[in-house]
């Protein structure tokens, strides 16, 4: 901002720095209506236009200025007429009911919904005081621990049917159902003692005894007592008590009298389970300690005998827990804090068991111990175990029942298979490949398996047919040169028996002795045997190699290069090709069709497809798998990619027969993001105006087409229009008179803002206080000012074709400063717009002059001033940007 | 009267001769229904309707650019799909003659076209090796699904209920299951030209360029039957089932109309046949009604029907 127009503002007492000063007026591009359904529900209603609604709708508040509370048919009742109307008819034989009227009657539904809530139903999870807490005071607790039961403790409740029950009569401590006169009571106690089934006759009356008080009254049952199994949260056996030796753990040792004995207690009630954690349910004491009675032991007083227990707590209680005995310490003489109490019993009981006597001249050596074991690991004589029946064959179970052995040959792999497998893996044997015999396995092996212990020359004899098929296969001595060409004759001498009587031998080595010679004639046999080509289905599956590894030849001496070709392995990679279709082609070659040649895999048809058949879709894992972007596409209608497709389209080809290039739809899919359709004009929309920001000048022919018709010299308006259309096409004054440095000044500053970023970059316009009072937009005040020119010459209008007129025909003096200003303003304009669009302009000078009145600049913050001050020499490109901006492009310059 | 067993011996009374075609017949197929006409394209680009109980051509349809290699006929006769050496497949108003749609989307020229049984989605196959379904229900330009297993130009393609066969110079016959949603693929071993599956859809017969027509079993794979006897190693050379699916009908290279029994593979009487075409036998069908009429096309020009004698 100018020195000159802050002046200016500051006398006209307008704070430069407050917002309100800094308010922008210019919006860039049209932003879009919000959509419907997007529409914010908190959005605030003033309050006339706010409606009171219930939850199906219905406007609850209507009526005289809208605060009338409409009750009736159209909020509560489900009749026009309101409630029912219910006629009242009584006649001699049918006398009309008084109808007790409910309050529900009178309810609507809210109300009743209400009325349901209040209703709360009483949960099983809640507390209730089963064990009669609240009832009597546990005194046998210390005032401590009750203290903190009741701090962390829920107050107790009854539950229901507690209530319901003391309703009835019931209090806590009596048993259920009807209250029994006194010799059932009697009966009752009696019972619990003992073991057979009583009757009234066998209860023996003391009629001495009788209380004439007491047989006037019932009595409550005895009550059952509750048994609270304790949770088991250790890992020892059930009726384990940790810390017990034997012996005390099978109650032989009753040296500790308050040890489990404790446990007789138990049953006595579940309000007398204060010492719980003494009692070991699983005493395995004497049984005539146990308690076997459902019923507590009655005695004359049972029913005050859980009060008066807990009143007076038995004798051995007192014992083991000295109570209130401030003078108790600990062993290191600490003493305990107040309202504690020392353990009577350790926490936890160490054992020490003695340690062994050792044998005086003993020696850890563990050597002994596993040789021990080791001789019960080896394996035992075939001893057949009855039990063990799952580890014998049926061969060996046979042997063991002295069956006949069946006639069986020696089994192969091949006696597992079916015959048909047989005959299909025969067929599979392609011809010269099979041998002539089958080789029998074993004969070849009886020579050199005679023992050698002799050490007479046996010359090792191999069968013809394997020693032919030997040659064949796989040769093992291939790396020693000498060995294999010996094995080789061996083999042959072998083979040609045949045709011969007699056999060829093999020769010794020169100084091989004969020991060796057969141990080497041996090695060949067996290995005849064992590397004869394999028989059957297994031949066709394996080749030998074609050439014989045999590590990199060392050549002596010098190296000298050979031009001889190194050896080719074109053929290599072919055959691996073919591996995959010979065995099909195989198949298909013997006529094999079926499993050979067939191959199912799977495959998704697309939804449409299945649809169009009738065929529900199949389930396969693959289903989730994308059925493949040319399907796709067509598949579903995707409105991002849509939207994307017509944004691509009016970008590029400028709004020009986008139907038909939407209609080519092929999918939009090398944008990286499509476009929200529910965000557009939303804050949400990270793309807002980025098409604006980013957008493209048109090419010169659309301007041909739209302006070419106009003459271009007599017709301003147009050029006006497009000035307007072409954003960039704005005009610049160049710089003149001694106002001159000012504008040089803001366009200096505008390039050392650096490149605008567009995101960020938002012009921003002061508007001038006292002339501006409305908050009209800027068209209307042009409006304004174009009229305001119209009716008298002193107000200088906004447009700039009447400008110019005016600027040509004013030489008053009093209108040259305000030329100056509005030069200055339409340089400030252009600036602006320059900075918008970030691309460079051409401006053309012009006499054209803005209405200076209108628009003033906003405020230079003060480092960029200062930066302007100091940087004195301007980079020379923006002097060759700024000359250039003295020429203004008119339309025809399109053309 | 024949006996019971067996197969009817095959029409080979010429009933007709259907001339009008210049060049080879490529394929001559019935219409569905009651199949009173016929529909035949060739090598001169058209496609005619004829009617081959009396013989007349009543129709022709031009509009292809190149040779007409395949016609499929929808299931209520109003419309029909061809394809041949120009890349798009064209689908016609049978009474109007105009192209109701052109739809183009292969690489090379399409050998075979199928429609669904309601004629919702056209199938096609083409030397490039794709078949691609598309939809007939919907203006798009793409293709519902290509089925781009084969290695090998696609020479047929049938589609059944809820399958859909292709047969490829590759030599394999793939079964594509849309209920199952599997592809079973079977190797023959020689490029299949022609795949016509038995109405119960349990086994297809496939003819192949190694002069054999082979019945598969289309849930196993195995074959069933193998007729040999006739040349077929370069042609495209239908085989088709005779009346009831009784016997094995194909023409060969030379000109000559083989039969053979079905169930033992014994080349029906006469044997050898006569021959009655000067140039390859292309197409061959069995009437699907009548008992007794049959027609081959060759690439002579002529259309012959063939029916017994009255």
């Amino acid at each position: 901002m100018t020195s000159r127009l802050k002046r200016k503002l500051n006398d006209l007492g307008v704070d430069t720095s407050a917002s309100k000063a800094n308010e922008t007026f210019c919006l860039i591009g049209t932003p879009l209506p919000p959509l419907e359904k997007s529409r914010d529900t908190g959005e605030f209603v003033p309050l006339w236009k706010q409606e009171v609604r219930d939850e199906k709708g219905r406007r609850r508040l209507h009526g005289a200025f809208t605060g009338g509370f409409s009750a009736g048919y159209f909020n509560t009742v489900g009749s026009k007429e309101g409630w029912t109307p219910s006629t009242f008819k009584s006649s001699r034989t049918d006398r009309a009911k008084q109808k007790a009227a409910r309050p529900e009657d009178f309810m609507d539904e809210e109300d009743l919904a209400e009325l349901r809530d209040s209703q709360t139903l009483v949960f099983q999870n809640e507390e209730v005081d089963i064990a009669g807490r609240s009832l009597d005071v546990d005194n046998e607790q210390d005032s401590m621990s009750l203290a903190l039961e009741r701090a962390l403790l829920p107050t107790p409740k009854d539950s229901p049917a507690t209530k319901i029950l003391m309703k009835m009569g019931w209090r806590h401590g009596q048993g259920i159902g009807p209250r029994l006169t006194w010799r059932q009571k009697k009966l009752q106690d009696a019972q619990a003692k003992s073991t057979r089934i009583l009757t009234l006759d066998d209860l023996k009356l003391d009629p001495n005894e009788e209380d004439e008080e007491a047989q006037k009254h019932t009595y409550p049952r005895a009550d059952t007592p509750l048994t609270v199994v304790p949770r088991k949260d250790n890992t020892h056996g059930l009726g384990y008590t940790p810390g017990l030796s034997l012996n005390d753990a099978l109650g032989n040792d009753h040296s500790n009298p308050f040890g489990p004995q404790i446990s007789a207690g138990f049953g006595l009630g579940a309000l007398n389970d204060a010492d719980e954690d003494d009692v070991d349910i699983y005493d395995p004491g004497p049984s005539s300690r146990r308690n076997l009675t459902a019923y507590e032991t009655g005695d004359e007083n049972s029913y005050h005998h859980s009060i008066s227990q807990k009143s007076d707590p038995g004798p051995h209680m007192n014992a083991s827990r000295p109570r209130n005995t401030p003078l108790q310490r600990f062993r290191n003489g600490e003493p305990v804090l107040p309202e504690f109490v020392l353990a009577g019993t350790p926490v936890t009981d160490d054992k020490w068991y003695p340690l062994e006597d050792v044998p005086p001249g003993w020696k850890p050596d563990p050597h002994r111990v596993w040789d021990e074991y080791d001789k019960e690991n080896e394996p035992a004589a075939p001893v057949p175990i009855p039990g063990n029946k799952g580890n014998l064959t049926i061969d060996q179970r046979g042997q063991a029942l002295g069956e006949t052995p069946l006639p069986s040959k020696a089994r192969s792999v091949f006696d597992y298979l079916s015959q048909k497998d047989r005959e299909r893996l025969k067929n599979f044997v392609p011809p010269k490949s099979r041998p002539e015999e089958p080789t029998p396995i074993a004969t070849p092996l009886s020579a050199p398996e005679k023992p050698p212990a002799p050490r007479q020359f046996v010359y090792p004899r191999i069968e013809p047919s394997a020693a032919k098929a030997a040659l064949l296969g796989f040769k093992p001595f291939t790396s020693d040169p000498v060995k294999h060409a010996r094995y080789t004759a061996y083999l042959k001498s072998e083979s040609e028996v045949a045709s011969d009587g007699d056999r060829l031998q093999l020769k010794q080595k020169p100084g091989q002795d004969l020991e060796h010679f057969q141990l080497e004639l041996e090695e060949y046999a067996q290995a005849a045997t064992v590397f004869k080509p394999l028989s059957g289905a297994m031949a066709g599956r394996f080749t030998t190699a074609k050439t014989v590894e045999q590590g990199p030849a060392v050549i002596e001496g010098l190296h000298t290069p050979s031009h001889g070709t190194p050896p080719t392995e074109t053929k290599e990679p072919e055959t691996k090709m073919e591996e995959p279709e010979n065995a099909k082609t195989h198949a298909v070659k013997h006529g094999m069709y079926g499993v050979l040649t067939r191959e199912t895999s799977v495959w998704v048809p697309v939804r449409l497809l299945c649809k169009r058949f009738g065929v529900k879709e199949p389930e396969t894992e693959a289903r989730e798998e994308d059925p493949g972007p040319s399907s796709k596409a067509h598949n579903e209608w995707e409105p991002e990619a849509a939207s994307a497709e017509v944004e691509l389209v009016s970008a590029d080809s400028g709004g020009a027969s986008s139907s038909a290039a939407v209609s080519q739809g092929t999918g939009g899919g090398d944008r990286p993001k499509p476009r929200d359709l529910d965000n557009i004009g939303l804050g949400e929309d990270e793309t807002q105006g980025a098409d604006i920001l980013t957008y493209q000048r048109p090419e010169r022919s659309i301007f041909k087409a739209i302006f070419a018709s106009d003459e271009e010299n007599s017709d301003d308006e147009d050029q006006a229009k497009a000035e307007d259309t072409d954003l960039q096409d704005t005009s610049v004054p160049a710089p003149s008179g001694p106002l001159a440095q000012h504008p040089k000044e803001d366009v200096q500053m505008d390039v050392d803002n650096g490149p605008v970023d567009p995101a960020t970059f938002k012009p921003k316009f002061v508007s001038r206080a006292e002339r501006t009072t409305d908050d009209n937009p800027p068209s209307k005040k042009r409006k304004k000012g174009k009229e305001k020119r119209k009716s008298g010459k002193a107000l200088v209008s906004f447009d700039v074709e009447e400008d110019g007129e005016d600027t040509t025909g004013a030489s008053k003096p009093k209108d040259k400063e305000r030329e100056r200003e509005r030069e200055r303003k339409k340089k400030q304009r252009s600036k602006d717009k320059d900075s918008r669009k970030g691309v460079d302009r051409k401006e053309k000078q012009d006499e054209e002059v803005d209405d200076d009145e209108m628009w003033v600049e906003k405020t230079v913050p003060e480092v960029v001033q200062k930066m302007n001050a100091d940087s004195s020499p301007e980079p020379p490109k923006e002097k060759v940007e700024t000359s250039r901006l003295s020429k203004r492009m008119r339309a025809e310059d399109f053309m | 009267m024949a006996p019971s067993r067996g197969p009817q011996p095959l029409a080979r009374t010429l009933h007709q001769t259907l001339k009008a075609h210049k060049g080879t017949v490529n394929v001559a197929t019935y219409a569905k229904g009651t199949a009173k006409y016929l529909l035949s394209g060739g090598q001169d680009r058209t496609i005619r309707l004829w009617n081959p109980s009396v013989g007349t051509e009543i129709k022709a349809y031009s509009g292809h650019g190149y040779e007409v290699l395949s016609i499929t006929i929808s299931h209520d006769n109003s419309k029909f799909a061809s394809s041949g050496g120009d890349r798009t497949i064209f689908l016609w108003d049978v009474t109007s003659g105009n192209t109701i749609r052109r739809i183009g989307g292969h690489l090379s020229k399409t050998n075979v076209v199928e429609f669904n049984q309601e004629a919702t989605v056209l199938a096609s196959g083409s030397y490039d090796a794709t078949v691609k379904l598309w939809d007939l229900r919907a203006q798009g330009r793409q293709a519902i699904q290509s089925l781009e297993e084969a290695k090998d130009s696609i020479q047929t393609l049938h589609i059944g209920p809820t399958y859909i066969m292709t047969g490829s110079v590759d030599g394999h016959v793939r079964t594509y299951d849309l209920r199952k949603g599997e592809l079973r693929s079977d190797f023959i071993g020689h490029p299949v030209t022609a795949v016509v599956p038995t109405k119960d859809h349990q086994s297809y017969l496939a003819t192949t360029l190694d002069s054999h027509v082979r019945l598969m079993d289309g849930s196993t794979g195995k074959l069933l039957n193998d007729f040999k006897g006739h040349v077929n190693t370069s042609y495209r050379c239908r085989a088709c089932f005779g009346f009831n699916e009784a016997s094995v009908v194909c023409g060969d290279e030379n000109g000559v109309v083989w039969a053979w029994d079905l169930l033992d593979a014994t080349v029906l009487q006469p044997n050898p046949p006569p021959r009655v075409h000067d140039k390859v036998i292309t197409w061959t069908e069995h009437h699907p009604i009548e008992a007794g009429e049959m027609i081959t096309a060759s690439a002579d020009g002529l259309i012959k029907v063939w029916s017994h004698p009255k």
